[in-house]
């Protein structure tokens, strides 16, 4: 039984490494003059986000929007109706049952040395441009960008205990999100949503 | 020397530096004179941040403005026609701990020419590298560009 001891000292020792990636990713810095470059994903991005309606009404699709936003549990924060813009949140618990098997199972690999935090706490943020296509304005272009940030809990590595709130932020990229939101914005208007 | 002399002198010298340490709280700390004073470094970065452009409609421009900044992938905070003032933020993705924020501002400068100023803020340091401005003017360009390109198109 000597040696499954000593396997599982191994793993144990091993632990600490991707707890200290995790720490040290802090200190990284990404260089700001690429967040500014146009990147490939972006004409991917803009088609899965933005849809077309053929209507000239462009209050009308806005209020239909915070309509759909509303139903989608978002609060709208803030309305511009001169730019045709809107931006609406919500907040929602982020627990997930994967992440508390992934927190067991490191737990009991490290010998109880290494509590991985886990996310508790989300805020949705849904950014909303109307606008116009072409002069007469008979054409009108949706995009909604979804972004959440992320609230984690507390941890432990080996002796160090990592404390609560650390958070993280990203970009929605589930094109479902996207589309559910554009099927429902076409019922309410009453218009087919076309893809870019 | 004694233990209670021992004791005296170590509480006494204590004071002594909490007394000091005190007083060097209460000063003030001194701002230079030329706080606010313009600087050569300054007019540089703001001709860095400007840019202008052949354009005769101001809300378009505006627009323009939002359509770049969430082609790069940013949310549009605040968008205001009357002040031309558009406000945005971006996580600086694939590092999820640091924030971008940036603010753009549209001013007609004559009948046919729009100015564009814009501020970047990395974190809570103000962005100074003028690679990043090329690229977000190029990205401005391109959206302005676009929209315009689809007026003909109908």
């Amino acid at each position: 039984m000597r040696w499954i001891h000593r396997i599982v000292v191994r793993i144990g020792h091993l632990i600490p490494i991707p707890a200290l990636a995790i720490l040290s990713g802090c200190i990284a810095h990404t260089e700001p003059a690429e967040l500014f470059a146009l990147t490939p994903d972006v004409p991917k991005n803009r088609a899965m986000q933005t849809r077309m309606f053929e209507t000239p009404n462009e209050r009308e699709l806005l209020s239909a929007s915070a309509a759909v936003l509303q139903d989608l549990g978002f609060q709208v924060e803030e309305s511009q109706r001169e730019v045709g813009f809107l931006r609406a949140v919500k907040e929602r618990s982020a627990r997930e049952y994967g992440q508390y098997i992934r927190r067991m199972l490191l737990l009991i690999l490290s010998m109880g040395k290494f509590l991985e935090p886990v996310d508790l706490h989300q805020k949705i943020a849904a950014a909303l441009v109307a606008r116009p296509l072409n002069p007469e304005a008979t054409r009108q272009e949706i995009r909604i960008g979804f972004y959440r940030v992320v609230w984690k809990g507390d941890g432990q590595a080996d002796q160090q205990y990592i404390p609560p709130g650390e958070q993280y932020m990203e970009m929605i990229r589930d094109p479902e999100i996207y589309q559910q939101f554009f099927a429902k914005l076409s019922k309410a208007v009453f218009l087919e949503a076309h893809r870019i | 020397m004694n233990r209670p002399t021992m004791q005296t002198t170590i509480t006494s010298a204590g004071l002594l530096l909490a007394g000091v340490l005190s007083l060097h709280g209460c000063a003030p700390p001194q701002a230079s004179q030329d706080l606010l004073a313009p600087t050569e470094a300054q007019m540089k970065i703001r001709s860095l941040q400007t840019r202008t452009f052949d354009l005769t409609d101001r809300n378009a421009a505006i627009r323009g403005v939002i359509a770049s900044l969430q082609d790069l992938g940013f949310i549009i905070e605040r968008a205001y026609e009357d002040l031309g003032l558009v406000t945005a933020a971006r996580f600086a993705e694939p590092n999820y701990y640091d924030v971008v924020t940036i603010t753009v501002t549209v001013r007609q400068e004559t009948a046919d020419r729009m100015s564009f100023r814009a501020n970047a803020i990395y974190n809570n340091k103000p962005i100074e590298d003028p690679k990043v401005y090329q690229n977000f003017f190029a990205a401005l360009q391109r959206a302005l560009f676009l929209s315009q390109e689809s007026k003909p198109s109908t």
